[in-house]
């Protein structure tokens, strides 16, 4: 797959950013942020009708079979209005697990509800701060899960999850249906309350065992896809938000000039052009290189350069609003809420350091 | 990708390997700076014989007439083995290409000729002692005989790299004083050995004099010797300067690769433990990694959209700007993690090799080809449109400007 977008994927990303703009809107954004574990319907609604439910998932899977590339494109377009919800990471995160480790049962079940965004997925491998534990305590017994699995991003709105846990014989990755009883998931108030994040408890829960070789690789190789498309939401948020600050610099004056005249200002703002342009380039990379042997070294560049991107720039953006900034009313804050979201439901910073530099060195197990 | 360029590269690897033992990193160790530079023309000509010297230039001008994908190729091949073509990076890079665009047939082919086989160096004399990064505030004047038409250049330049090899240069001068400063300037190509050109190599930081300071007194050169209109020297220097923007660059900044990093890392113990098990020089490695793979993709993607017709973006200065500054925390960092060892110094090894040798260099790269403060300027005005600085001597004519 070539870096350079073709005429048909930037018809993609014009029109999910038309789509997306007409129809979200930062008012109804900030009423999700005043409830506890409430989505954006209105969005969610968008995604499937637009099939972006079903990009990467293969046509005779019940998806349209485009790839990584594309989805990066609708995600991007979706950080730039900070309207995602966790299911365009994690519901492509689920499906690519049915996908590669799902028996035909299981696969023909999900795979076209998670297509047509008729059910939504979500991933539960972390405890703690670990995002991929060796020895969960969650565990697996003849098919019964048992225990808990904290802070799930998207976990009180899904309808299905693919949890890591202990089985007899070491790790395992179980596919589990959360409306059953055994299930209980319970939201909590986060600073960015429309990701549904909840708390997971299963009581002898019906799941099934998928086939890996092995599950924590697996893990691994489910967040890294997952973490290409957040880059991508990423990338899209970091520049809208060093955009607005361009934007607002030209047209704020101070001591006689617009304060995008200073050079304070105007080099923090080309600073975080930089770290946009260097998160935009990683994103695509990985991406592109989605199938391929490089694609996990590309997936954790990506993750790095993004999270640090979103991070720096809403950061610098509302500094550069000066006052205006750190108001309700000003969007930014929406921005400010998201860039931190994203940088940790994926896994933080040290965990794709440590990723990619086994991955460098060579010492991957 | 394409498979035509895959055989090109895979050709260019396989050539360049029967050259490493004659011209590469190894062949040149122990070498006095002479033996090296001479070395470096024998390279020049063995490329040129090969078809390598020239890829992106027309055929009439002795070159390939091939892309910047294929150039990309051949000098990512290149860059591995260390080979001597420092000499004439400048030479090829915008003073030859420049004057091959505004001179008359016939001589100037001779001369892309014999510099593109190492037997001639140009150099460029731009930068001032009172203008560097205001290019057009430099002072050098060419005043114009009228019996004659001849040019009488007086003035000094500075920071003229390899000036003191070079048999040609391309100037610019000040013609017009009392007109705003980047109105007055004429550009000019001179003979490095005329009569009242002085060079003086100017020793840098870290010990090596490739740059110099050029005195001209009364040196006198006939209009034929002028590149464009007389007043439009300021434009052509732009254009010179714009030239070689996608030139090959290097992610690492052009110093060590991060792999030295990595594996110095595995061997060197803090307390006991190896260094690659400490959190601060994984993310040190991680960081880098990242934005070097970004750097490589951004100037990929120039490339893929330059092969595909399109305007490429500003990246050169993204590229300069971040892989130079990078390069510099890096090799501070590798210094620092080498504790008392850090601070051996050995000349036989190039700044792409030794970390203190990268170390006592970036600074500069962080100033030469434009500071980082310019090319902030760049990103700022250019790309994102953002006012200009205030510029107190706009549109004032350069003699009326308070010193
Ligand atoms: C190794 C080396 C090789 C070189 N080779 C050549 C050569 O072959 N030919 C040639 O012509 N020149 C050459 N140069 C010169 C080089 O282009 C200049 O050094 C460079 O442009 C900076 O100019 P200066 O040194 O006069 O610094 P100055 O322009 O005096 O800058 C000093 C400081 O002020 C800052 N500054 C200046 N203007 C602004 C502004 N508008 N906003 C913010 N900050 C600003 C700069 O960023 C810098 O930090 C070379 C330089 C070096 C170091």
């Amino acid at each position: 797959m070539s870096i350079l977008y073709d005429e048909q994927q930037q018809a993609i990303a014009d029109e999910a950013g038309r789509i997306l703009t007409a129809r979200t809107s930062s008012a109804r954004l900030k009423e999700l942020l005043e409830v506890t574990g409430q989505y954006d319907d209105v969005f969610w609604e968008t995604c499937r009708e637009q099939g972006w439910t079903g990009i990467g998932i293969p046509e005779d899977n019940g998806g349209i079979g485009l790839g990584l590339i594309e989805l990066g494109l609708v995600a991007e377009a979706c950080g730039a209005l900070a309207c995602g919800a966790p299911f365009l990471n994690t519901g492509f995160g689920v499906a690519q697990a049915i996908l590669r480790y799902g028996d035909a049962a299981t696969r023909a079940e999900w795979l076209p509800k998670l297509a047509s965004g008729e059910a939504i997925g979500a991933i539960g491998f972390a405890e703690g701060a670990d995002m991929v534990p060796g020895g969960p305590a969650l565990r697996c017994t003849n098919g019964r899960l048992t225990g808990a699995k904290r802070s799930v991003a998207g976990g009180s709105a899904a309808d299905v999850a693919v949890v890591l846990a202990s089985g007899e014989h070491g790790p395992v990755l179980a596919l589990v249906k959360l409306g059953q009883s055994g299930v209980t998931a319970t939201a909590f108030e986060t600073f960015d309350n429309s990701r549904c994040t909840a708390d997971i408890a299963f009581d002898n829960a019906e799941a099934v065992v998928l086939d890996t070789p092995d599950a924590l690789a697996a893990a691994q190789e489910v967040l890294s896809l997952q973490a290409v498309i957040a880059a991508h939401e990423q990338v899209g948020g970091a520049n809208k938000m060093m955009t607005a600050a361009r934007d607002y610099s030209l047209t704020r004056h101070a001591f006689g000039q617009p304060i995008g005249g200073f050079q304070s200002v105007k080099h923090r703002i080309a600073e975080d052009y930089v770290l946009v342009e260097l998160a935009r380039a990683n994103a695509v990379q990985a991406a592109a290189s989605f199938g391929t042997d490089t694609f996990a070294v590309n997936a954790a560049a990506a993750r790095l350069s993004a999270t640090e991107a979103y991070d720096t720039v809403s950061r610098d953006s509302v500094q550069v609003h000066g006052g205006i900034g750190v108001t309700w009313d000003a969007d930014l804050h929406l921005h400010q809420r998201r860039a931190r979201s994203l940088a940790i439901e994926q896994g933080p910073m040290v965990f794709w350091e440590d990723t990619l530099v086994d991955l460098l060195a060579g010492d991957v197990a | 990708m394409t498979t035509a360029l895959e055989i090109y590269r895979d050709n260019a690897a396989a050539w360049l390997q029967t050259q490493i033992a004659e011209f590469g990193r190894e062949a040149r160790r122990g070498l006095s700076h002479e033996e090296d530079l001479a070395l470096g023309r024998r390279w020049q000509a063995a490329k040129f014989g090969a078809g390598y010297s020239a890829i992106t230039w027309k055929p009439e001008h002795c070159g390939q007439g091939l892309t910047a994908l294929e150039k990309l190729a051949f000098e990512q091949e290149e860059i591995k083995h260390g080979f001597p073509n420092d000499y004439f990076g400048v030479s090829l890079g915008m003073p030859v290409p420049i004057m091959l665009r505004y001179l008359p047939d016939g001589w100037k082919q001779e001369r892309a000729t014999a510099a593109l086989r190492g037997e001639e160096i140009w150099c460029q004399l731009f930068s001032e002692p009172a203008g560097g990064s205001d290019l057009a505030g430099l002072r050098t004047r060419a005043e114009q005989d009228p019996a004659t038409g001849d040019w009488i250049i007086n003035g000094q330049k500075l920071w003229t790299t390899w000036a003191q090899h070079s048999d040609y240069g391309v100037i610019v001068a000040r013609t017009d004083p009392s007109v705003p400063k980047h109105k007055g300037l004429t550009y000019y190509w001179v003979d490095m050995k005329a009569p009242g050109v002085t060079v003086r190599p100017v020793r840098l930081a870290e010990g090596t004099s490739e740059v110099n300071e050029v005195f001209f007194d009364d040196v006198r050169i006939p209009d034929s010797q002028r590149l464009g209109p007389v007043g439009g020297g300021f434009g052509v220097a732009m254009e010179t300067l714009t030239i070689e923007r996608y030139q090959a660059t290097d992610p690492a900044g052009f110093g060590p690769p991060l792999q030295l990093f990595i594996d110095e890392a595995k061997a060197i113990k803090i307390k006991g433990r190896p260094a690659i098990e400490d959190g601060r020089i994984r993310e040190r490695i991680a960081r880098t990694y990242a934005m070097q793979s970004a750097m490589g993709a951004i100037y990929e993607r120039t490339l893929l959209s330059l092969a595909a017709g399109l305007q490429p973006g500003p990246e050169g200065a993204v590229h300069k700007l971040v892989s130079v500054r990078a390069r510099q925390k890096l090799s501070e960092f590798a210094v620092d993690l080498k504790g008392v060892e850090g601070m051996r110094y050995d000349d036989d090894l190039t700044r792409k090799e030794s970390w203190s040798k990268s170390w006592m260099t970036a600074p500069t790269g962080r100033i030469a080809g434009g500071a980082d403060e310019m090319l902030l300027n760049t990103i700022a005005e250019r790309i994102l449109g953002l006012p200009q600085d205030h510029r107190p001597d706009k549109g004032v004519p350069f003699n009326q400007i308070p010193r």
